[in-house]
This record gives structure tokens, C-alpha cells and sequence, in this order.
């Protein structure tokens, strides 16, 4: 379980970011009082724009960013009082995560493996199972440097589930990916809530969202527009599809703020 | 944990070709290169000069006296053609055209003043860009002297010995260890810390800016360990990346003397091989240590804060000049290490290294070079734990 409460994100603005953001501010909020409980089981959804926050409240989960108010909880550990435990439940995978091209998978699963303390034993089973799983044997030992795009995305898929995370983080995972290699992911996803274990994805993509998700939540310009579950939204929804109900949403927002 | 990163980022920069050339082979290939040229360039220079035949150009009396001795002289002191001018404007042309190599001037009355005893001027033209043609007009004007000299003794009834009252004899009491130790010295710790610098600095951006860049970074950070963890782990390769370059300059240096024997004078031999001891070689490790940590600890930061691979290298670059550059103080003979210059980083480290290799080191000098060092790599690691601590120079 995930419990993010008045999560608040500021950043320290440089001077040339000051300049290219034209603006005179000395502090960007990137989010602002979002809160929101992703249930084991459940897969939860962030959507949002380019710029909206989804990132920086991704990485404030993952313990990457520290908030600059508000409170986590992963699996009921305090995740801004202890980083360190609350990583070891967690599994992280973006769409921009790239991994080490002089090394193999099975160097890369090791490393992984002792970074989360996995006793051999386990980290050989599972490693095993995962490589069963997304048929992983024949390039097993290859340098990831040599290895196609899907390839390389089951070697992240399996760096992320080697520790067999309860709660697991994705941000834009699919994106730059091919419908194939997407595939892997929407069926890892799907596996994690079949398995009981906590999802949180970000996308901007309607039809992932509406294909993958149980609850779902909006926000703009750091600022939370919707929270709730993917019926209610459906049920409350004003135009007649999913991405032009998201489009209005945030367009209404835009609207209200100029 | 720090072993586990310091282990895979080993095995990561051995696999990287681009560091292992900077790291290992262009190290271990300097001295060979370096000694190799010079051995070849100075003994085919000096073979060359000696067989070259000489035209030298003279305008005086055709019978003159130093004409007809240069004619005279053996022919192991190199070929030589004597040719006769009837003005000085023509042999200046053929000088100038490199037609002859050594013009001379002798007055018309050249002979009828060596006869009567008095001073007989001779003026020698040369172009200095032709080099070694000033030497070898020396050479033969001494010899035509000394003979000369002789000759005049003898008609003179005199003996040499009798004109020399004082007999002077200059006799050098420091070592051959010491006079290349404080002479030369210096190229040898310049070399390590030039090496040890570049050996640092593709490891550190690839190791920084690399894993930043390619956007493996965020998922190391949200592994259970620490920080400090992964800067140390990373560290550790930097800085053994940097002393396995110098450890490698010495290898070449060592493969130079023992194997491609390229220094032949056995004397100069025998001084390598007693500068080369273990004990020399530790206490260099000693002093090189921290120099390396601070030379991560100050390349460090800038990878961490640089966007790409590129704007760490422009950086860092420049700063090598910055860090390197004070090691050539070394090769000044006059600059010696005293409670300034132990203050001085990099540059107590080369004058340390000279007086350790001179055999001539103050203990009590080491210890404020080494503390000093000390302290500024641990002031380096500092400001590098606050950058890597800092989250929006780590990720992108």
C-alpha cells in the first residue's frame, strides 16, 4: 500500500532557469498538497500533461526526491524517516531508465541482487523464474550493449522484480516503445495485480489507462484534479471518451487559471 | 555494500576500451616511446654531424696559415672541403644558401703576424640555425691553437707545465643519485601525477555524468543503499583507475631499463636501479595516494554536476592544465622543498618525490606535504558528498 499524503514538491530556481522559465520567482512548485492511497491488488493510475508533477511525485515515492512537505508511506513504513527500508519493498522502472551496456543480464541481476541483500539461494529461484517467465536464457550472458530494444526492456522487467517488490513503481514505461515491447510491460503490470502487489503508473496514454487501471488520478501543474476509481470517472465523465474528458478536464483547469 | 558498487563499476570501466587506452596502454607505452626517441634522435644526430662533410669558405691569403692547417687534420675529425673566396660578399652569399657551412676572414698579413709573435685575428661566420657548425669550427680552431701553442713553446724554449702556477682541480661531492634526483627528478613524480590525473578523469565522467546520462542513475538511487554509499563505491574506482595510470607509467619505465634496455650507460644504470628501490616506490605510493583522492575528489563534482559526457570533459580539461601544471615546478633545479612549498599542493608532492629520489628527504617536511594532502582530499570527498547528496545535480 502507498499513502501520500499533502505531498508538496518545491525546486530552488537557478538563475538561467529563471531566465528560461521568463519568470522571477526563485521557487517552482512541481507539486503542490496532492494526496492520494494506492490499495494492494489495485492498479493506480496518474495521468496528467507534460510538466504536470507526475514525475516528481513518482520520484518522491521512490525516495529519489525528498518533499518538501507532506508524508509517504510504503507498506506502512515511513518513507521520508526510512528511505532505506521503504526501497526495499519497492520496484522502480521509467521508460527512460537505461542500463549498463558492458555488462550482461545475469551481471546485472547479481548486482541488483546484492544491492537488496538477496540471499543466493532465493536470488538463483527467482532469477530462474523471471528468465522462464519472459524467456530470457539465450541472451542471458550477452553484453546488454548487443541486445535489441525488447530484450533490453525483460533485463529492466527483471532488475525491477528481483527482489519480488510489494509495491511497485512505474513511470511512463511504455514511452518510446514499440506496441510489442509495450506489451511486456502492460503484462507485467497486470501480473503485479494479479499477484496482490501495489501498482503506481504514470502515463499521458488514455487507451493504457483505461486497459490497465483501478483507480485513477488527475493532476495539473502540480495540482491534483481528480482522484477516485476509473468507474466513478467513467460514471461522472461529461464528453464522450476517455481522452477528450481528460483533455477537458485540464483544459477547464487552464481555462480557470488565465 | 561500497565493495558490491566499487566491484561492478571495476569490472564496468575495465570494459570500457576509451578508458583502459588512458588508463593502462597509453601510460605503459610513454616512457618506452619517450626514451626510445631520444636514444634514436641524439645518437643519429651526433653520428649525422659527424660524417656530414663540412665546405668551409675563406677569404685571405691563399697560403694562409689556418687554410693549410685545416687541410692538415686528420680525417677522423670529420671530412671537410676547403674552399677559397676572393670576397667576403660572395662567401656571406654562400653561407646564406647553405652552399658552404663555415666561413672565415683572415687579414692579408695573417702569416707575417704568427711569425713575428703577434695576435693574428681570424673571424668565423656561421649560421646558427645549422646546427653544430659553430662546434665543429671550434673544434678545428682549438686543435690548429694547441698545435700552434706547441710549435711556439718549443721555439721558445719553454715548458707548458711552467706556464700554469696554479694547478685547479673541481671535484663533485653530491652522489649520481643526488644529481639526477634533484636535476631530473622531477619528470618522474610530473609524469605519475600527469598520468594519475588522466587516469582519474575518464572513470570519474564515466562513472558520474556517464551513468546520468544514460539514465541509469535513478534506478541505483532507489535501491536500499546509501548515498554516501554509491559515492564511495565510485570513488574507490576513480581513484584506483588513477594510480593503476601511474602504476603503469612505471611499469613502462621499468620495462624501458629491464627489458627494451634502452639506457646504455651502465652508471647512470647503476643510479636508476638504486633511485628504484622498494622502499622509494612505497613511500612514493604514500605521497600519491591522497593526491589522487584529491584529484577524484575535485573531478568528482564537476561530473556530477555536468548534463553529458562532452560538458565534463570541457571542464575537466582545462583543470588538468590547472593540476598539472604546478608539477613542472619539478624540473626547476633551483625550487626545493621547505615549509612553503610542503604547503603547497601537487607542487610538495614533486618536490617530496625529487628529494626522496636524491635521497636528501626531511621527515619533518614530508609530514606537513602528506597532511596537507590529506586534508585537501578530505576537503574534495567533502564537496563531493554534498554535490552527489545535492538530488537536482544526481538526476536529470
Amino acid at each position: 500500500m502507498i499513502e501520500a499524503l499533502n505531498l508538496r514538491k518545491e525546486f530552488v530556481l537557478t538563475k538561467q532557469q529563471r531566465k528560461e522559465l521568463n519568470t522571477t520567482d526563485k521557487l517552482a512548485i512541481a507539486v503542490n498538497d496532492v494526496s492520494f492511497t494506492c490499495q494492494p491488488g489495485r492498479v493506480f493510475s496518474l495521468l496528467g500533461p507534460n510538466g504536470a508533477g507526475k514525475t516528481t511525485t513518482l520520484r518522491m515515492l521512490s525516495t529519489i526526491f525528498k518533499p518538501t512537505s507532506g508524508s509517504i508511506k510504503i507498506v506502512g513504513v515511513d518513507a521520508i524517516a526510512h528511505p532505506q527500508e521503504a526501497r526495499k519493498k519497492m520496484g522502480f522502472l521509467t521508460g527512460s531508465t537505461g542500463l549498463y551496456a558492458r555488462l550482461t543480464p545475469n551481471e546485472v541481476l547479481k548486482y541488483f541482487a546484492d544491492l537488496y541483500e538477496i540471499p543466493k539461494a532465493e536470488f538463483e529461484q527467482r532469477k530462474e523464474e523471471l528468465y522462464t517467465l519472459l524467456d530470457m536464457h539465450d541472451f542471458q550472458g550477452k553484453r546488454i550493449g548487443k541486445l535489441s530494444t525488447g530484450m533490453k526492456q525483460k533485463v529492466s522487467i527483471c532488475r525491477t522484480m528481483i527482489h519480488d517488490p510489494e509495491v511497485v513503481i512505474f513511470d511512463e514505461p511504455t514511452s518510446g516503445l514499440d506496441v510489442i515491447t509495450a506489451e511486456n510491460i502492460i503484462e507485467l503490470i497486470r501480473s503485479c495485480r494479479e499477484q496482490g502487489k501495489t501498482v503506481i503508473f504514470s502515463s499521458h496514454i488514455m487507451s493504457e489507462v483505461d486497459l490497465l487501471c483501478d483507480d485513477l488520478a488527475i493532476i495539473h501543474k502540480g495540482e491534483m484534479l481528480f482522484n477516485g476509481t476509473m468507474a466513478s470517472f467513467k460514471q461522472e465523465m461529461q464528453a464522450e471518451n476517455l481522452t477528450a474528458e481528460f483533455i477537458r478536464i485540464v483544459n477547464a483547469t487552464q481555462n480557470e487559471t488565465t | 555494500m561500497i565493495f558490491t558498487i566499487f566491484k561492478k563499476e571495476l569490472k564496468d570501466t575495465l570494459r570500457d576500451r576509451r578508458t583502459l587506452i588512458m588508463m593502462l596502454v597509453i601510460p605503459t607505452l610513454v616512457f618506452p616511446i619517450i626514451l626510445n626517441v631520444f636514444v634514436g634522435v641524439s645518437s643519429s644526430f651526433s653520428e649525422e654531424a659527424a660524417k656530414k662533410k663540412v665546405k668551409i669558405g675563406y677569404v685571405g691569403a691563399p697560403d694562409n696559415y689556418i687554410s693549410q692547417k685545416l687541410n692538415e687534420l686528420p680525417e677522423e675529425m670529420g671530412k671537410r672541403e676547403i674552399i677559397f673566396y676572393s670576397d667576403t660578399a660572395t662567401l656571406f652569399k654562400d653561407l646564406r644558401s647553405e652552399s658552404i657551412q663555415i666561413g672565415m676572414f683572415m687579414p692579408d698579413d695573417f702569416n707575417r703576424r704568427m711569425t713575428r709573435k703577434e695576435p693574428a685575428p681570424v673571424t668565423v661566420f656561421f649560421n646558427a640555425t645549422d646546427m653544430g657548425m659553430k662546434d665543429r669550427a671550434e673544434i678545428y680552431l682549438e686543435e690548429i691553437q694547441r698545435q700552434a701553442k706547441e710549435n711556439r713553446y718549443i721555439e721558445m724554449d719553454l715548458k707548458e707545465s711552467e706556464l700554469r702556477p696554479i694547478e685547479v682541480e673541481y671535484q663533485n661531492i653530491a652522489s649520481g643519485k643526488e644529481m639526477i634526483g634533484k636535476l631530473a627528478g622531477g619528470i618522474l613524480p610530473y609524469i605519475f601525477i600527469a598520468f594519475g590525473f588522466l587516469g582519474c578523469m575518464y572513470p570519474a565522467i564515466d562513472l558520474f555524468t556517464g551513468e546520468k546520462e544514460r539514465g541509469t542513475i535513478e534506478t541505483l538511487l532507489t535501491t536500499p543503499v546509501r548515498r554516501w554509499q554509491i559515492l564511495f563505491g565510485k570513488m574507490g574506482v576513480v581513484v584506483l583507475s588513477g594510480l593503476l595510470a601511474s602504476t603503469c607509467a612505471l611499469l613502462g619505465l621499468f620495462l624501458s631499463i629491464e627489458v627494451f634496455d634502452l639506457v646504455k650507460d651502465p652508471e647512470l644504470l647503476n643510479i636508476i636501479h638504486e633511485i628504484l628501490s622498494p622502499t622509494f616506490i612505497l613511500m612514493m605510493y604514500g605521497l600519491l595516494f591522497p593526491l589522487t583522492v584529491f584529484f577524484a575528489g575535485t573531478m568528482i563534482p564537476i561530473a556530477v554536476y555536468a548534463k553529458s559526457f562532452k560538458e565534463a570533459q570541457s571542464i575537466i580539461t582545462p583543470l588538468n592544465i590547472v593540476m598539472v601544471l604546478p608539477a613542472m615546478v619539478g624540473f626547476f633545479p633551483g625550487i626545493e622543498l621547505d615549509a612553503v612549498t610542503a604547503a603547497i599542493p601537487v607542487v610538495n608532492i614533486v618536490l617530496a618525490t625529487k628529494e626522496l629520489i636524491a635521497g636528501t628527504l626531511d621527515f619533518s617536511l614530508l609530514l606537513i606535504s602528506f597532511g596537507v594532502m590529506i586534508a585537501l582530499a578530505v576537503l574534495a570527498v567533502t564537496v563531493s558528498y554534498k554535490r552527489f547528496d545535492k538530488e537536482t545535480n544526481v538526476i536529470m
